[in-house]
């Protein structure tokens, strides 16, 4: 029973854990959007009318009027600084109350009072203003300025989303954000500053401009209930997809939004169908492994209940008899094991580091599955002997030998086909590049997945039924080969009887070779992948340690030089990270010193294409006006190297986008702290002269030691002055979450601690079941007079040759598979790995554990026989 | 093949051996203060009805059950004082069981079988009691290497019998030596006991419900709800 509720459990802790995952995805994913919908509307009055009536429907927790809208400069003038300005900028424009449920921007000091205004941090630091000051802000060049005084100071978040042109019919688009923001109490706005700027009106059907407000856009800014959205991504996405078509049909030809929640949602169904293909490859083998023991368990009684039932037969008893008996007998048995299976699911739940709990709903849920599935295991076995009972004839199923004979799948030789069959698909996988390809689109599916699961599916059941088929065969040749002819000696005698059990011992191997294979499958893949993080987090992050400051905080606080006077940091160098447009697309773009830029930070030249990295940074070094851009681009806007490329910058002096010249000089497909699409990499001195900018704002640092230690002595030198450190260690963390979104280490993490108690669990099982299978056996042996250890020598050394097959399957079929898995999902990895990485300590633990059980199999053995009654055996027909 | 007595000396004798299984209300008691000694070379019949004892009397002469109360003789050395291996050690060299069903090892040929037990008597055998010669006694030197799932119940019983030689038993418990077998087949399986007694000269215990079984042994004890109710 024990076994039951542990195979039971752990089927119990993946539903669970991937249920938990997925509500966990949903809630990352709705949480990471601070503001839901914008609608654009026409007017103030339709923005306040339109707001009212959308608040008033269910799921929605706020509706707000806002509007967003430029300013063409904005000054500070006091005693002691003079005048001082600040270029162009964006307002926003809100609502009393709107930062109960939309958390666009949170105060830093003050409050937004009406008639007053919020500066963003940012302005607030250039203006040198604090609240009680008083700011004068000139809403379009050549307008009357209004003079207006500061409440508070704020921080904006997201502001490339708040600020973004609205057209529902494009959807999201990202904007550059503004350089300078400030908060105006709506009210105020719609009095003092809107009346001399054009309103954009609501947008349907207009294209949306990129990268600048050209006049107050009117909007309805909506926050969707949380508690509106729940399950996985996918579901979450299409509650809130109903939720907003529900609202604009109660609204027609009002307001049409533009979903943020929706596309964020969109993204995390597709980061899902990642981690449940994982999932799959991963958890179901070890679930049916896992059953397999259950069901070896099971047999420790099935032969004498296949006897028991042909007796009953014989009495009298019919065949719905025996059903309704293995029926009661199972659900008996199931509930007590079904809580059982619940109670380590949820332990394991929390080992994994699901700390949120589960929920009553789900908690019911998992109960009842793991009584179900406990109920329906015990039954199977129950069954499969009754069933054996009723096909064979009353005096056959009372032998204590049976006749076989081949089934029909042997006969078509389907474990060969399915070997074949994998072969083939994993040949055409390695060859073809063919791999899974998830489609994250607006309703996301998985393409080929037919044809995905088929190389690593057809390899598990091809092995199962080859050894099915084997039937020991293979052990039982080494047996009788190494027992020579007739045996007169111990271990002849030891190794003569092993060979004639073969089906038995090939059902352990069956159990702890593929329960193995599939520790050394999961091992090997998720180390692997482990790595494979490691790297991404490296190129993700750019570097050992990198420090983000505000502008101008790196040149005027010297913070490169700071910085390299600190213990551990080996070189330390500037990049300026921006934003450029080509055509309409708002590219990254990394200012850089190409001179330096090596010593601070690893190129591969993987990373490029055409050349080097070596290469590529001298052609940068080179060419003043040069840039590096993505294939995409190179394929998008058909250019070639050496073309010219227009791009517009915002002119940090002016406050406005310009156009600057900069010539082709190579392909980048990856580059340290650039997103995965497109980008750019130019030379830092010719991007700020065309910028206007403070300078870089982003600083990489190599540790010469550990990088957590270096991040937290740059935190405290620098943070004074507004830096946010980042070490690659968090970031391997944050990499690894982010590439399934669930958390793959969780899920590996309760299957291997399964596997190691499993694993141990199988091998003891295994002679317990012997034991149990071969008490008559045994007794006999004693009756001769053999002493309890020499019988017992017959089960554990059947338990040695066990385990020594099934760790030889195991490395052989784990390494197999997980070569399947990592060719199969290569898109996933980024980049893809070039070999397996071994995880030497789990592999040790996972053969000690089967060892650990092998030698307690000895002394259940060796006790088991001592105690057997032997009196009461010998008597037994 | 040279006769040789194996047995020149007294061997076994019981007294006021009492078997109870279970406990309080439940209680069976298997045998009620049996009192009985076997000489040397004598073939003795323990006849009883179903559930009279005669097993677990076999069994408790054997050292495979321990008695509740009363003591067990071997030679004149208590069994009480041996421990299970030394019991068991004992019963490799002394004392050998032919069991109703025959018990052979599933696992094993017959060969094996036999091979079996003479490795567990640790003896000098003579060529006379090596494996093949003792199945060639018993009539089955053609089914050295037969599974016993191979055999017939009378074979398998002649292997049982082949076995029990190999232990050069001084006695040789059967308990219901017939009880799985046809009359004719049983009756060849009890001709071939006695004359292997009258060969080897050991200790013949049979225990049989069938009086015409215990009539061909030259002493009878009775056994009736554990209690030895005649002797002669």
């Amino acid at each position: 029973m024990g076994t039951l509720a542990a195979a039971v459990g752990l089927l119990a802790a993946m539903l669970l854990f991937v249920g938990h995952s997925l509500g966990t995805m949903t809630g990352s994913a709705a949480r990471s959007v601070p503001l839901d919908w914008q609608g654009p509307v026409g007017s103030y009055r339709a923005a306040s009318r339109v707001a009212a009536a959308v608040r008033r429907q269910p799921g929605v927790a706020e509706a707000a009027a806002t509007a967003t809208a430029p300013f063409a400069g904005i000054e500070h003038v006091s005693a002691a600084n003079g005048a001082i300005r600040a270029g162009a900028g964006a307002i926003l424009a809100v609502a009393p109350g709107y930062l109960a449920h939309i958390g666009t921007f949170r105060f830093l000091r003050g409050t937004l009072r009406a008639g007053a205004v919020v500066l963003d941090q940012q302005l607030a630091a250039t203006l040198q203003v604090q609240p009680g000051d008083a700011i004068t802000l000139t809403p379009r060049a050549g307008a009357r300025a209004v003079r207006l005084p500061v409440s508070g100071v704020a921080l904006v978040s997201a502001p490339d989303r708040l600020f973004q042109p609205l057209n529902p019919l494009l959807g999201p688009a990202s904007a550059q954000p503004p350089a300078n923001i400030a908060i105006l109490p709506l009210r105020t706005f719609a009095a003092k500053v809107a009346p001399v700027l054009s309103a954009i009106g609501s947008s349907l059907g207009v294209s949306a401009v990129p990268g600048a407000l050209a006049g107050t856009q009117w909007q309805v800014q909506a926050q969707v209930a949380r508690g509106a959205l729940g399950g996985s991504p996918a579901r979450a996405l299409q509650q809130a997809t109903q939720l907003r078509n529900r609202v604009e049909r109660m609204l027609p030809g009002q307001v049409v939004f533009v979903d943020n929640l929706a596309d964020s949602l969109s993204s995390a169904a597709g980061d899902a169908l990642y981690a449940e293909t994982l999932y799959i490859m991963l958890a179901v083998p070890g679930a049916l492994a896992a059953l397999g023991l259950a069901y070896l368990a099971a047999l420790g009684t099935a032969e004498r209940d296949r006897r028991n039932l042909a007796l009953l037969r014989a009495r009298g008893a019919r065949r719905r008899d025996l059903v309704w008996l293995a029926a009661l007998e199972s659900l008996l048995l199931a509930l007590v094991a079904g809580p059982l299976a619940t109670g380590i699911a949820l332990a394991a739940l929390h080992l994994a580091g699901a700390r949120n709990g589960v929920g009553s709903g789900r908690l019911l849920a998992t109960l009842g599955i793991s009584v179900a599935l406990a109920a329906g295991g015990a039954a199977a076995a129950r069954l499969a002997a009754g069933l054996i009972a009723f096909r064979t004839s009353i005096g056959e199923g009372r032998r204590s030998v049976r006749r076989n004979t081949q089934p029909l799948w042997q006969r078509l030789y389907l474990d060969l086909l399915a070997l074949a069959v994998a072969g083939l698909v994993y040949w055409l996988t390695v060859r073809t590049g063919f791999s899974a390809v998830v489609n994250p689109d607006s309703n996301p599916t998985l393409s080929l997945s037919v044809y995905m699961f088929l190389a690593p599916a057809l390899l598990w059941l091809g092995t199962t039924l080859l050894l099915v088929r084997l039937r020991g065969g293979a052990v039982a040749w080494l047996a009788r080969r190494l027992s020579g002819g007739r045996p007169t000696t111990s271990s002849g005698f030891l190794l003569a009887s092993a060979g004639r059990r073969g089906v038995a011992i090939n059902r352990g191997l069956l159990v702890l070779g593929l329960l193995l294979a599939f520790g050394v499958n999961l091992g090997l893949f998720t180390a692997t992948y482990d790595q494979q993080a490691r790297i991404d987090a490296q190129l993700t992050l750019g570097a050992d340690v990198v420090a983000t400051a505000p502008p101008g905080a790196v040149a005027h606080a010297a913070l490169v030089r700071r910085i390299a006077r600190l213990r551990g940091a080996a070189a330390v160098g500037a990049v300026d990270h921006s934003y450029a447009y080509v055509g309409p697309d708002l590219q990254d773009t990394f200012g850089v010193d190409p001179a330096t830029l090596a010593r601070v930070t690893s190129l591969r030249d993987s990373y490029f294409l055409g050349g080097s990295a070596g290469q590529m940074l001298e052609r940068l070094r080179t060419r003043r006006d040069g840039i590096l851009v993505s294939k995409e681009t190179i394929t998008d806007y058909s250019l070639q190297l050496g073309d010219l490329l227009r791009l517009r910058v915002l002119d940090h002096r002016s406050g406005r986008f310009r156009i600057a010249a900069f010539h082709v000089v190579g392909i980048v497909q990856e580059f340290p702290a650039a997103p995965k699409d497109s980008f750019m990499v130019a030379n830092l001195d010719y991007l700020r002269a065309v910028t206007h900018d403070e300078g870089p704002n982003v600083i990489l640092v190599r540790a010469s030691g550990d990088p957590d230690a270096l991040a937290r002595r740059i935190a405290a030198a620098t943070g004074r002055f507004g830096t946010t450190v980042k070490n690659i260690r968090e970031q391997t963390a944050q990499t690894v979450t982010s590439i399934t979104t669930v958390d793959l280490r969780g899920i590996s993490r309760i299957e291997e601690v399964f596997l190691l108690v499993l694993a141990a669990a199988a091998m003891a099982l295994f002679v317990a079941v012997a034991l149990a299978d071969r008490r008559q056996e045994l007794a006999t042996m004693i009756a001769l007079g053999a002493s309890p250890r020499r019988a017992a020598g017959f089960l554990w050394s059947e338990a040695v040759l066990v385990l020594a097959a099934a760790l030889a399957l195991a490395a052989l079929l784990g390494w197999l598979l997980a070569e399947v898995l990592v060719a199969m999902l290569r898109h996933v990895f980024d980049p893809p790995p070039d070999h397996l990485t071994a995880p030497w300590t789990f592999l040790a633990g996972l053969g000690g554990a089967a060892v650990a059980g092998c030698l307690a199999a000895a002394g259940l053995a060796a006790l088991g026989i001592r105690r057997l009654p032997l009196g009461a055996i010998l008597r037994e027909e | 093949m040279t006769a040789r007595p194996l047995v020149r000396v007294a061997i076994a004798a019981c007294r006021d051996i009492t078997v109870v299984y279970g406990r309080g209300p439940t209680a069976v008691y298997a045998l009620g203060g049996v009192s009985v000694g076997f000489r040397p070379g004598e073939s003795v019949a323990l006849l009883g009805r179903s559930g009279s004892g005669k097993t677990t009397l076999l069994h408790v002469l054997g050292g495979l059950v321990e008695p509740t109360s009363g003591e067990v003789a071997w030679h004149g050395r208590p069994l009480s004082s041996l421990d299970r291996v030394a019991r068991g050690a004992l019963r490799a060299r002394g004392i050998a069981f032919v069991f109703q069903g025959s018990n052979l090892l599933p696992h094993f040929t017959a060969f094996e079988n036999v091979a079996f037990a003479a490795q567990l008597a640790e003896g000098e055998a003579s060529p006379a009691l090596a494996p093949p010669a003792l199945l060639e006694l018993v009539g089955l030197g053609g089914k050295l290497d037969h599974l016993p799932a191979e055999l017939s119940g009378g074979e398998a019983q002649r292997v049982a019998l082949a076995r029990a030689l190999a232990q050069q038993p001084e006695l040789l418990l059967c308990d219901e030596p017939t009880g799985h077998l046809d009359s004719d087949t049983g009756e060849r399986v009890l001709d071939l006991i006695d004359a292997l007694q009258s060969e080897f000269g050991f200790t013949l215990v049979v225990a049989t419900h069938a009086t015409e079984v215990a009539a061909r042994y030259g002493r009878e004890l009775e056994l009736e709800d554990g209690v030895l109710v005649r002797e002669g």
